[in-house]
């Protein structure tokens, strides 16, 4: 694993801390998060999606939106969002709650984003807080049809020693 | 953030055995455990020790990791020997793997995007 990259841990039964540095001034780190034209350059959907819809208004009281599509069919999910705390390059913090196009809630988190900068590197902290242990846990097992296999050999090549 | 949430609902059934790796990951004594059982077999009174607990606070411990089948304990005379299991534990770690992954990709897009960021704010005076 490398040190460097993204790092995941779930700290309480409900929530996921993602760290993360980034080679830049914490100003840029907050532009590329905040301004919709960025946001669409980064926030990359799973293959066979497509981002249709990207609002961004970070300030206490704004509200963030976001929708996908699928390429071959009706799909869509939407997520919606209102900013309760935003200090520009600092901290900001939304709610979230994904919705399926048949209006079904799919789930709701709150999201706080920490921005720390040291000599040009900023560290970056998201914690999102789920409802629930079980939202929790389906958000982080979300990802699991994708490259189980490979993720397989890796751990096996890791582990080894330890078993 | 993602639309993969979209498979959220189908998590319910994740089994009770990985609920209690993450109980038995979620303490930095048991973790600190975890570590020195990567070396090898330890008796239990060497795992309390640098981490400055009682006896008995590291063997509450290791019942937790016992009962989260990341450890199996085995008697030998005086000695509790603890030993790694790693089985669970990869089962757990490739579960936040897969979900680390996909993150990491969309940071390393904005990486990119950063490193744009930095050029055009130098040649823009």
């Amino acid at each position: 694993m490398n040190p460097q990259g993204l790092q995941v841990s779930t700290p309480t039964d409900t929530t996921i801390v993602l760290i993360r540095t980034f080679h830049a001034p914490r100003q840029l780190v907050w532009e590329a998060f905040t301004d919709p034209a960025k946001m669409r350059r980064w926030m990359l959907p799973p293959p066979g999606w497509i981002m249709t819809v990207c609002e961004c208004e970070v300030r206490v009281g704004g509200a963030l939106r976001l929708a996908w599509k699928s390429e071959d069919a009706d799909p869509v999910m939407t997520l919606d969002g209102v900013f309760t705390e935003a200090i520009p390059h600092e901290r900001m913090v939304h709610t979230e709650t994904m919705r399926l196009g048949s209006g079904e809630t799919v789930g709701t988190l709150l999201e706080t984003h920490e921005f720390s900068e040291k000599s040009g590197v900023t560290t970056m902290r998201i914690t999102q807080a789920y409802d629930s242990k079980d939202a929790r846990d389906g958000a982080i097992a979300s990802g699991m049809d994708q490259g189980v296999e490979a993720g397989f050999k890796q751990l096996d090549a890791m582990l080894a020693h330890a078993a | 953030m993602k639309p993969c949430g979209i498979l959220n609902h189908m998590v319910a059934e994740q089994s009770p055995r990985l609920d209690q790796v993450f109980h038995a990951l979620a303490h930095p004594a048991r973790r600190a455990i975890i570590r020195q059982l990567s070396g090898g077999e330890r008796n239990l009174s060497e795992l309390a020790s640098p981490l400055r607990m009682t006896f008995p606070a590291a063997t509450k411990h290791v019942r937790v990791l016992e009962r989260a089948n990341l450890v199996r304990r085995r008697v030998s005379g005086r000695q509790h020997l603890c030993r790694l299991r790693a089985a669970p534990l990869k089962d757990a770690m490739l579960w936040t793997e897969q979900f680390r992954r996909n993150w990491e990709a969309r940071f390393q897009a904005l990486d990119s995007l950063l490193e744009e960021m930095k050029s055009v704010r130098r040649t823009t005076p």
